[in-house]
């Protein structure tokens, strides 16, 4: 990854970080409803992987964040109809901020189960590898998530079919309150990898360019048609499992929020090594800020979406 | 008309579904080289090739989910389930994925699935002789065929397979072997459409697959004695044909649903809720249910006897109704 992609990551990582702050802010404050699942501290890793794709390949995520969306272009204000459940929604009321769906941008939707990810992809590889293109598609989940039996099932199906499916763990160390290693036997999910034939990849979630790199190798193999990789991102989650989550299981997270934030890393980063300067900055916050206050305007003007709707979309 | 099998009638309706379509793809336990547990995709690896036709692992959740992936994006998934049972075995994927994929994206996906269960037939133990017919029907989003007659498991199947919304394609493990015209060429049956099986005044019976065939069993022995029942076969049940039901009522003043399930909030319950709200003036007689008492199914062919209904059952249920 040269410096100037490194440098597209680092923008897209603070609009988000923003974003998804005036998301928590507008919750707090009672506008908007506080389901939003901050992704913030994984931000940098969810970009930097999707950086590594092209335009027509495919996602489904897990629900950490509105990065993933954001890094394939979907617009600020679209997500935030979505969880305000107001037109101009991606789902039209139906799934707020965990569903957001943008097929033209290769966001396939999320599975509001956990790990329902993982089948779906295993057939969204079956029909690209049906179509003879060489695409590919990633789905994005956590530590937690990959105790699913959806996980060993659908990998075992990916690695016996040569599928161009990408496992991408985020490994933030906990699901909801339990810390990985009450849960987990494994020290590295990706060691599971093995188990299924498959390479398994651990990389430093907070390194933008390592990330990129593995992410690249993965997308190689998939499109030539030698099956899926587990890739292991290290991440932190900075913040509590959902907005409203005090921590009150997780004595260092007040240290956790001081010291593991990859965001002013990256910056410094990027600094030191003169593609950024603290001008670039302050105009890059302000632009930031434009955007959503624009998006928060927009959505504040929109209509509540018709109660009818609710009864719409189930059948073809 | 040639007179073949139900299960040939499958056979038929995926094989030419298959050649129309190349987006047809089937898959599941045993179906390729084996042609299924129940020989029901015979021949078709052979015609079609394993990119087409292939045998999948014991996964079942991966087996529906994947057809639910597979067909956003436009494939046109076939995926045989072993025994519908399994259907609760891939619950998540069965209810959420194929039944809400489309629904919690607000319309942004067609999930063109067909799931083939075989269900039914008791004798094969507790967890596999379901009719999980009303499981399906309390689930949004999934549409659920019961063919009866080998024209109806062709033309159902072939509708269902055209059809852009996710299909549960009950066939009766007990039909399997059943004879019966089906018409030449290529046809469709459509889906919401109930057929009136036996005209009669005396009392509707509604039924479906084997339960159908016992009560145009016990239909013939009661007709000897001048009780004419009339009897109504919903073919799927969702969507369902309510209609067609209270129009009978509105003639023959009482129902029988008969079915090969548990009693308790079974798809007859539904129709007995239904005749409360659509057709309580022209009831004459309390409504009446023929099901499974609420237990497991047993193994042993004398205990299933003892509690599915059969055709003594209907019989004696009409006599006790009209005397
Ligand atoms: C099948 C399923 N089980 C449980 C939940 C509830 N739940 C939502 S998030 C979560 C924790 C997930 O942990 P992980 O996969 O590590 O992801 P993270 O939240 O850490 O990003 C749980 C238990 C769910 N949505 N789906």
């Amino acid at each position: 990854m040269n410096s100037v992609q490194m440098l597209e990551v680092f923008k897209t990582a603070v609009l988000v970080r923003r974003f998804e702050a005036r998301i928590v802010q507008m919750a707090m404050a009672g506008e908007l409803p506080g389901s939003l699942h901050a992704g913030a501290g994984q931000e940098i890793c969810q970009i930097a992987a999707i950086s590594a794709l092209s335009r027509d390949d495919y996602i489904l995520y897990g629900h950490r964040g509105v990065a993933y969306m954001i890094a394939r272009g979907t617009s600020l204000a679209s997500i935030l109809a979505d969880v305000a459940g107001k037109e101009g929604a991606t789902s039209r009321g139906k799934g707020g901020v965990m569903h957001v769906v943008d097929v033209a941008n290769g966001i396939l939707g999320e599975s509001g189960t956990l790990g329902g990810g993982f089948v779906m992809s295993v057939g969204v590889g079956m029909a690209l590898k049906r179509r003879k293109q060489s695409q590919a598609v990633v789905y994005f989940f956590g530590d937690g998530t990959s105790n699913r039996g959806t996980f060993h099932e659908s990998l075992n199906w990916a690695a016996v079919q040569k599928l161009p499916c990408i496992y991408f763990c985020e490994n933030n160390g906990y699901a909801v309150s339990v810390p990985t290693s009450r849960s987990t036997a494994v020290a590295d999910i990706s060691s599971r990898a093995a188990g299924y034939g498959v390479p398994g990849v651990v990389v430093d979630g907070s390194d933008p360019a390592a990330v990129h790199e593995v992410m690249q190798t993965a997308v190689a193999r998939a499109r030539a048609g030698h099956g899926p990789t587990l890739i292991e991102a290290k991440v932190t989650r900075l913040h509590g499992h959902y907005v409203a989550d005090q921590q009150t299981y997780r004595p260092d997270a007040e240290l956790v929020l001081k010291t593991k934030d990859p965001l002013p890393k990256l910056q410094q980063t990027l600094i030191d090594a003169g593609v950024l300067t603290e001008t670039q900055v302050t105009q890059i916050e302000a632009d930031v800020q434009r955007q959503i206050d624009e998006a928060v305007a927009a959505v504040r003007a929109a209509p509540l979406l018709a109660p009818e709707v609710a009864l719409q979309d189930l059948y073809a | 008309m040639p007179i073949i099998t139900y299960s040939k009638a499958i056979n038929q309706a995926l094989a030419e579904e298959m050649a129309r379509d190349e987006n047809v793809i089937l898959y599941g336990q045993d179906v390729a080289v084996w042609g299924g547990i129940f020989k029901v995709t015979d021949g078709l690896y052979e015609r079609f090739g394993e990119e087409r036709v292939f045998d999948s692992p014991i996964s079942e959740n991966v087996m529906v989910g994947a057809g639910v992936g597979a067909a956003i994006m436009g494939l046109r998934p076939v995926v045989e389930l072993q025994f519908a049972d399994f259907l609760l075995t891939a619950g998540d994927e069965v209810f959420f994925k194929a039944g809400m994929w489309r629904f919690m994206h607000g319309g942004a996906f067609k999930v063109p699935l067909v799931i083939r269960a075989p269900s039914g037939g008791s004798g094969f133990g507790p967890e596999h002789s379901a009719c999980p017919e009303a499981f399906i029907m309390h689930a949004p989003g999934l549409l659920c065929a019961v063919p009866s007659t080998p024209a109806d498991a062709k033309g159902l199947l072939k509708e269902a397979i055209r059809l852009d919304n996710p299909v549960v394609y009950c066939e009766h493990k007990l039909l399997y072997a059943m004879r019966g015209e089906v018409p030449d060429g290529d046809y469709t049956t459509p889906f919401g459409k109930a057929v009136v099986r036996r005209e009669g005044d005396a009392v509707t019976i509604v039924a479906w697959q084997d339960m159908l065939r016992r009560s145009l069993a016990a239909a013939e022995r009661l007709s000897k004695e001048g009780i004419e029942v009339e009897i109504v076969d919903p073919r799927t049940l969702n969507p369902f044909d309510r209609e067609t039901i209270v129009e009978s009522v509105k003639k023959t003043g009482a129902c029988i649903v008969v079915e090969e399930a548990y009693r308790t909030l079974g798809v007859g319950a539904e129709i007995g809720a239904m005749l409360l709200e659509q057709a309580l003036p022209y009831l004459d007689k309390p409504f009446k249910r023929l099901a499974i008492p609420d237990v497991p199914l047993p193994t042993s062919q004398h205990l299933v006897n003892a509690i599915v209904p059969s055709e003594d059952d209907i019989y004696k249920a009409v006599k006790d109704l009209v005397s």
